[in-house]
């Protein structure tokens, strides 16, 4: 039918026109400090030369991972966002849209951070890299949760508090039977990573059911109402 | 127009009509709400219920219900640190509040230039700190009121909590107003985190570690408190200046410029925003306040003092000139000063021992003596060197938990062989003896067994852990002493009695040790582990 090709012709249309101005508004900065930080820490153990050992170097890896969530909590951050509500492309495709282009430059950033890490303390290049991912998909689904549940057009700070003030208690605290915070050597790997891929999948499918726009949006109520 | 309104609205704070009473009122006004507001944000509320539950959880069974209190101050530091990143967290984002809703300009047409308004948010951390403090005070209290506490806790130690979020509250403050970007705040709390994290690599020695401001020595044994060596006092003194210094720097950079602006688009990146504030007291207060840090930073350098070394040793190597002795039931009990009243809870143990044995060990007079080896710092690990005088038993700082049958053990083996040195080397039916002596006057033998072995088995053999040097049990060993255990306590003792001199001689074997005691031959493995 002429009317449903045309309608995906728009569709891919309006998705070619959205790159450029959705490029253009992503917080690039808060991004790219993030991912400098990150790679800073990744660099840590290279420093310390002799010194650096498979435990600090899983850990500077580790942390280098949180600093990159904590730049993709303030992805959706969009001051635009409420004139942006009414455009017929849906939200989650702007989402979508948000997340493209910084999807390779967060891969690249982190073979970066891999390769900085010298080979002889590296831990295993996929349980390390299954915990940033999931480390991020996280902060992108607290972002697409708050940005769901609350009018706020910057939900960044509060994301990225929650995320970093859940994993300090956490990685001190989650309980052994279902550890997620284990060394290589440790006989617990394997299946700590199992969980790591259940919370990666847990939060991508947060990102997705939170990605849809409200059918009724309650008024004044949910996070990051007016402080 | 903005700017206009501005200027002629708030002039400087020196010369406001409104009077400084006026201001300071409005300044303590929105300090209480601010206050207000901070306690009551979900990180900080989480941040308070995990360090809480978490500290009563760990508090109810820490030390095993005897707590040397100079462990116990400094055990209430780290976890303050967790409500100290909510802190920053929240109150850096209540300072930049008014830009992120863009009420900036209707706050530069009020009484309170920026700078109160920034002293109005410092002033908010203030009931937060004394919470943690609150909290500090009633871990410890709870610590020294178990009736096993003793020892001496430390101001200084104390206070490094509540001061370690007031610093950590401060920065969120300063990193406000210097960065007026949301993303500051977490990013500078990962970059603590991980500094945190390459501190905690312990290094003896090194100065730069106390420059943090929770710095743990996790020590494995109690030291008496006079022998610890950290500079608690003089690192509390850092810590308060240090915040000082970054109160003071925060109210500093937030001049009338800092608050007029808001209107600059988005505002990141803009490094140093604002005019510096005039006031003279700001200035001669920062001043203070460094020359403060930079005092506490410069002392808590120093080291261990040459006569903390001197002591160490001394407690060390020649206990008995510093130790108070008590006679009892005809032991005698030889405490450092702090350790005199745990004198009852050895003195139990070594009855309970010695009435297994029954009257062929009554008239043998023991000393207890306690040792600690305190040469090698408050971190290391080192083994005591058994003693070798006749009849003389050591024992630790530490008390409770797996302490009580690693003495009981000890006490055991001095009663059989005749010295400490000698029963560290013990590998023949002897050995069966002390185990059975050493467990059997016990609630729960079995799992004291487990205990004091380092591989918590009860079967096979294993090496028995000890204050002094550690003792091997062979496998036979371990099977006569769970056939002991099982027995009745006074049929086992009878025979214990009755066959004393036997028992105890160097030459006695595991099979002949079995058949005194009325068993069957062990069928498990006989050899020494060397």
């Amino acid at each position: 039918m002429p009317g449903v090709s045309g309608d995906t012709s728009g569709a891919a249309g309006a998705w070619r026109a959205l790159v450029r101005p959705v490029v253009r508004t992503l917080p690039w900065r808060a991004i790219g400090v993030a991912g400098g930080l990150g790679l800073l820490f990744a660099a840590a153990p290279r420093l310390l030369g002799e010194d650096a050992t498979g435990r600090l170097a899983l850990n500077a890896l580790r942390m280098s991972a949180l600093a990159f969530a904590l730049g993709a909590a303030f992805l959706l951050d969009d001051p635009a966002r409420h004139t942006t509500a009414a455009v017929p492309t849906r939200r989650a495709v702007r989402h979508t849209l948000r997340l493209a282009p910084v999807v390779p430059v967060a891969a690249l950033g982190w073979t970066v951070a891999l390769l900085l890490v010298p080979a002889g303390v590296r831990p295993p290049v996929g349980g390390v890299t299954l915990e940033a991912a999931a480390a991020l998909a996280l902060a992108l689904a607290g972002a697409a949760f708050a940005v769901r549940r609350s009018d706020s057009t910057r939900p960044g700070q509060a994301v990225a508090g929650a995320l970093f003030t859940t994993a300090v208690p956490a990685s001190l605290l989650w309980p052994e039977r279902w550890a997620l915070f284990v060394a290589p050597d440790d006989e617990r790997w394997a299946a700590a990573h199992d969980r790591w891929t259940v919370l990666l999948c847990a939060a991508l499918a947060v990102w997705a059911v939170c990605g849809a726009e409200p059918v009724r949006r309650r008024i004044g109520g949910g996070l990051g109402s007016r402080s | 127009m903005t700017t206009t309104t501005t200027a002629t609205v708030t002039p400087p704070a020196e010369t406001a009509p409104a009077g400084p009473r006026a201001s300071w009122a409005a300044v303590l006004a929105l300090a209480g709400f601010e206050a207000r507001r901070l306690l009551t944000r979900l990180p900080v509320l989480l941040a308070f219920a995990v360090y809480i539950g978490w500290t009563v959880w760990r508090t109810r069974t820490s030390y095993e219900g005897f707590p040397a209190l100079q462990d116990a101050d400094r055990a209430t530091q780290t976890a303050p640190l967790l409500v100290g990143l909510a802190v920053l967290l929240s109150v850096n984002q209540a300072v930049l509040r008014a830009r992120r809703y863009d009420t900036e300009r209707h706050f530069a047409v009020l009484v309170l230039p920026p700078w109160r308004r920034t002293v109005a948010h410092l002033l908010s951390l203030v009931p937060a700190v004394l919470l943690v403090a609150v909290c500090v005070g009633g871990q410890f209290g709870w610590e020294a009121l178990k009736p096993g506490a003793l020892g001496n806790g430390s101001p200084g130690e104390l206070l490094a909590g509540p001061l370690s979020v007031l610093l950590l509250g401060t920065l969120g403050v300063l990193l406000a107003r210097l960065f007026a970007s949301a993303f500051a705040a977490p990013l500078l709390l990962v970059v603590l985190l991980f500094f945190s994290l390459f501190a905690a690599m312990p290094r003896e020695g090194d100065a730069t570690r106390w420059l943090m401001p929770v710095v743990g020595d996790y020590s494995i044994r109690t030291l008496p408190s006079e022998l610890l060596g950290r500079p608690a006092a003089w690192h509390a003194l850092y810590l308060a200046g240090l915040a000082l210094s970054v109160a003071l720097a925060a109210v500093l950079v937030s001049g009338e410029g800092a608050g007029a602006r808001s209107g600059s688009g988005s505002g990141m990146g803009r490094v140093l925003r604002g005019r510096f504030v005039g006031n003279r007291g700001v200035h001669a207060g920062l001043a203070g306040a460094v020359a403060l840090t930079l005092l506490g930073a410069v002392m808590q350098t120093g080291g261990v003092p040459a006569e903390t070394e001197k002591a160490r040793t001394r407690y060390s190597t020649a206990p008995q000139e510093l130790q108070k002795c008590v006679e009892r039931d005809g032991t005698t009990y030889c405490a450092f000063p702090e350790w005199t009243s745990r004198t009852d809870d050895w003195a139990e143990v070594v009855d309970r021992v010695k009435s297994l044995a029954g009257d062929a060990v009554q008239d043998r007079s023991l000393v207890v003596r306690q040792r600690v080896e305190a040469r090698y710092g408050l971190t290391s690990d080192a083994a005591m060197d058994p003693l070798t005088a006749p009849n003389q038993v050591s024992v630790g700082t530490m008390w409770g938990g797996n302490r009580v049958p690693e003495f009981a053990v000890a006490v055991a083996g001095v009663l059989v062989t005749g010295k400490e040195a000698v029963a560290g080397t013990l590998c023949d039916g002897r050995l069966v003896t002390v185990m059975w002596l050493a467990l059997a006057g016990g609630s729960d033998p079995l799992s004291d067994l487990r205990d004091i072995r380092v591989d918590d088995s009860t079967s096979g053999s294993a090496v028995v852990v000890s204050q002094t040097e550690p003792l091997s049990m062979t496998a036979a060993h371990t099977e006569l002493v769970r056939e002991l255990l099982d027995r009745p306590r006074e049929e086992i003792g009878a025979k214990v009695t009755a066959h004393w001199d036997e028992l105890t001689t160097p030459e006695v074997t595991t099979d002949r040790t079995a058949q005194l005691l009325g068993l069957d031959a062990p069928e498990e493995a006989d050899e020494c582990q060397e």
